[in-house]
């Protein structure tokens, strides 16, 4: 009887160490991470370095890194999560995260330890993109995005302006962008691709206007009221009055999103921090001839701009969530080299004065945006926010129709979505 | 018939039905159980990463007051009517003019079926080059019609693009019926007196009537489950998002799996009444 009751406790005991080593990675256990990314390939690059550094430190971990086209991503990340397949690591945008993924309890949260620590590493309201209504953040930035403005400082020159005096408003957008068509130069032009990006380069023109796609509480539709309907006409003046630029023959693909800049078809375009290495990467005539100025605004007295950042989170299902996070910390710990070799601006405080700051170019105008920016706003069934968005858009730039009318249309849509 | 002759019958059916079974086994797997499990999902509201919570047949009255579901509709009927109608009616006469044995026919018949056997992808990226506003077409018409990014065009692009892919299918179709049609027929019309057209409304349509079912058919349930040039050529947009991609962005990108089966479920009734009352159309013209 005392053998059996001593092999029973084993057994009981084994059991448990099982259960444990199912739940945590001792440094002894294999752990097998898998890790999703949209693509962008300087990023690429900088995260397979990472991830062979932080597999030669810990060798028990080994972790398999796919990257998804930004197109397919949001689809493929719900699919994967539903039937339990999904990611340990996920590196998401704000939008998606605190829309969907954060209030469908997708995400594992910090524990408030690390929270704590974290809030005191990075810049006041910089993690509130990856912040739950729970007060919990559930996700650490890769990448924090600031709005600024490139202009091609040959054809300004060649339309006799001063690169040294970039436009400031968007009337003085229409002004330059006029001399330079006249002189045979690219104007200015937005981007036609995803319905996400119809809906955050409106966002750019709704901060400046005071213009909201929703109400405060995320009840109703408030993007056809005067100051939403300002926003998209100013968009429409300067494209189609001004005639700044085509929308019809715009570059469509999503994959190369400063094609028209590179090309010449435009001599200013709105820019982020990762577009200038990307720029520099594809087209370097481009780039030598680039100078980024401040984002031209609605009023410049009250000066805004957009924020938007890429957060490395952990799935909820993961079942080597400690161990995720461990690959987090190493990962976002890299924002020297974020800077240098993808730049990648990560918002830990005295980020700029730190000696891979001083390399990044036009460093005095994006700590500029980082003191005027806001997230985007997000609600219940965001992706059908953004598809009445874009309809909206398309139907007043591409088809002419007015902006009160078509914004009127996105409205009762977005009502529909809200109300269920 | 013996008792034993019986027996050798009986043992050869129960012999089939057991070689049936795995095929069967696979039907009802990846074809029957779906399509049950679809309609299931059509009572639920389901954003695929949260538990189903039963809505009963609210995502069916969701549907008759929305805006975007007769949207779809409407683009879906558009589609079908001006793409199906005249790439029949064009493979009906090409067939017939092709239905000949002289020397290159043969290739002609080949060329014209070399879109159908191309991929829809393949062929929307190459048409959205032809489509561009300083794309061959305009080039060629000497104009400046924004092809894709227009209310106002998008979805004759869509209908141009479709109509040089299908008619191959079509046309090879009526080339087949019309091989199956005695020549003796049209010969002794001809010797009666009968003139071309005569002949072919007597004649030949009658007995192409077989074929032509098939291909008004295989033309509807073609035209509304179309997916790729809409996704490839203009992504939905501008009166192009057919029902198929209602589903798709639906369940996908909006996450409402109960919706979008409830819109596959009306999908599936409407190709099925209407592909019943084609088949009779055609029948009672037989009588």
């Amino acid at each position: 009887m005392k053998k059996l009751s001593a092999v029973l406790a084993l057994c009981v005991v084994g059991v448990a160490m099982t259960a444990c080593g199912s739940g945590s990675s001792g440094s002894g256990d294999k752990v097998h991470l898998t890790f999703w990314t949209h693509t962008h390939p300087p990023m690429i690059a900088l995260n397979k370095k990472l991830i062979a550094e932080y597999e030669k430190a810990h060798p028990n971990v080994t972790i398999d890194y796919q990257q998804i086209p930004n197109t397919d991503f949001n689809t493929k990340m719900l699919t994967s999560l539903s039937n339990g397949s999904g990611p340990d690591v996920i590196n998401m945008d704000d939008v998606a995260l605190r829309g969907d993924y954060i209030p469908k309890r997708l995400l594992a949260p910090m524990d408030s330890a690390a929270q704590t620590a974290a809030e005191g590493r990075y810049l006041p309201n910089t993690l509130d993109g990856a912040k739950g209504p729970d007060g919990k953040v559930y996700g650490l930035p890769t990448e924090f995005n600031a709005t600024a403005f490139a202009i091609n400082k040959a054809a300004f020159k060649k339309a006799g302006l001063d690169p040294a005096d970039p436009p400031k408003t968007w009337d003085d957008v229409a002004a330059d962008g006029k001399k330079l068509i006249a002189a045979g130069q690219g104007g200015f032009n937005f981007l036609y691709l995803s319905a996400g990006q119809y809906t955050q380069q409106l966002q750019i023109l709704l901060n400046e206007t005071g213009g909201r796609i929703v109400s405060d509480d995320g009840k109703k539709a408030t993007i056809d009221q005067p100051l939403g309907v300002q926003a998209l006409e100013l968009w429409n003046t300067l494209v189609n009055k001004d005639k700044l630029g085509d929308p019809h023959t715009a570059s469509h693909d999503a994959t190369a999103p400063f094609a028209d800049f590179e090309a010449g078809k435009t001599s200013m375009t709105v820019m982020y921090p990762w577009g200038v290495g990307q720029i520099a990467q594809d087209n370097p005539k481009t780039y030598k001839n680039m100078e980024v100025v401040p984002l031209p605004q609605v009023d410049p007295s009250k000066p805004n701009g957009r924020w938007y950042g890429y957060y490395m989170a952990v799935n909820k299902a993961s079942k080597h969530q400690a161990e995720a996070w461990k690959f987090i910390d190493y990962v976002t710990s890299q924002n020297q080299r974020w800077l240098t070799d993808v730049n990648f601006i990560q918002p830990v405080k005295d980020w700029s004065s730190s000696p891979a700051a001083a390399k990044v170019p036009f460093l005095k105008v994006w700590e500029q945006a980082y003191q005027q920016g806001r997230f985007d706003e997000v609600a219940p069934h965001w992706a059908e926010v953004q598809d009445a968005i874009k309809t909206a858009i398309e139907s007043t730039v591409l088809d002419g129709k007015p902006a009160g009318s078509t914004l009127k249309q996105a409205a009762d849509t977005i009502n529909q979505s809200l109300s269920e | 018939m013996t008792t034993l002759n019986v027996r050798a019958s009986a043992h050869r059916k129960i012999i089939g039905a057991v070689f049936a079974v795995p095929a069967l086994a696979l039907f009802g797997l990846f074809a029957v159980y779906p399509m049950v499990r679809v309609f299931y999902i059509s009572l639920f509201d389901y954003d695929l990463t949260s538990p189903p919570h039963w809505v009963g047949f609210a995502n069916y009255g969701f549907l008759w007051h929305s805006e975007q579901f007769h949207q779809s509709l409407e683009a879906t009927g558009f589609y079908l009517l001006f793409t199906y109608v005249p790439a029949v009616l064009l493979a009906l006469l090409l067939a017939l003019g092709l239905d000949t044995k002289l020397p290159g026919s043969g290739f002609i018949r080949l060329l014209y079926f070399a879109p159908v056997a191309m991929s829809w992808v393949a062929i929307s990226v190459i048409w959205r080059l032809l489509f561009q506003p300083d794309g061959l077409l305009n080039q060629v018409l000497g104009t400046h019609t924004p092809w894709l990014t227009s209310a106002k065009s998008a979805e004759w692009a869509l209908v141009i693009a479709s109509v040089w892919k299908e008619t191959g299918l079509f046309l090879i179709l009526f080339l087949a019926g019309l091989s199956r049609i005695p020549r003796e027929l049209r010969e002794a019309a001809s010797l009666d007196g009968a003139g071309a057209f005569r002949s072919f409304r007597y004649i030949t349509l009658p007995l192409l009537k077989p074929m032509t079912a098939v291909v008004c058919v295989m033309a509807v349930i073609r035209g509304c489950q179309s997916f790729s040039p809409q996704v490839v050529l203009t992504g939905g947009s501008f009166k192009t998002q057919v029902v198929n991609l209602y589903v798709y962005k639906t369940a996908f990108e909006n996450a409402r799996m109960g919706r979008a089966s409830a819109v596959a479920v009306l999908l599936f009734f409407a190709l099925l009444m209407v592909t019943m009352l084609q088949l009779r159309l055609f029948r009672s013209g037989e009588r």
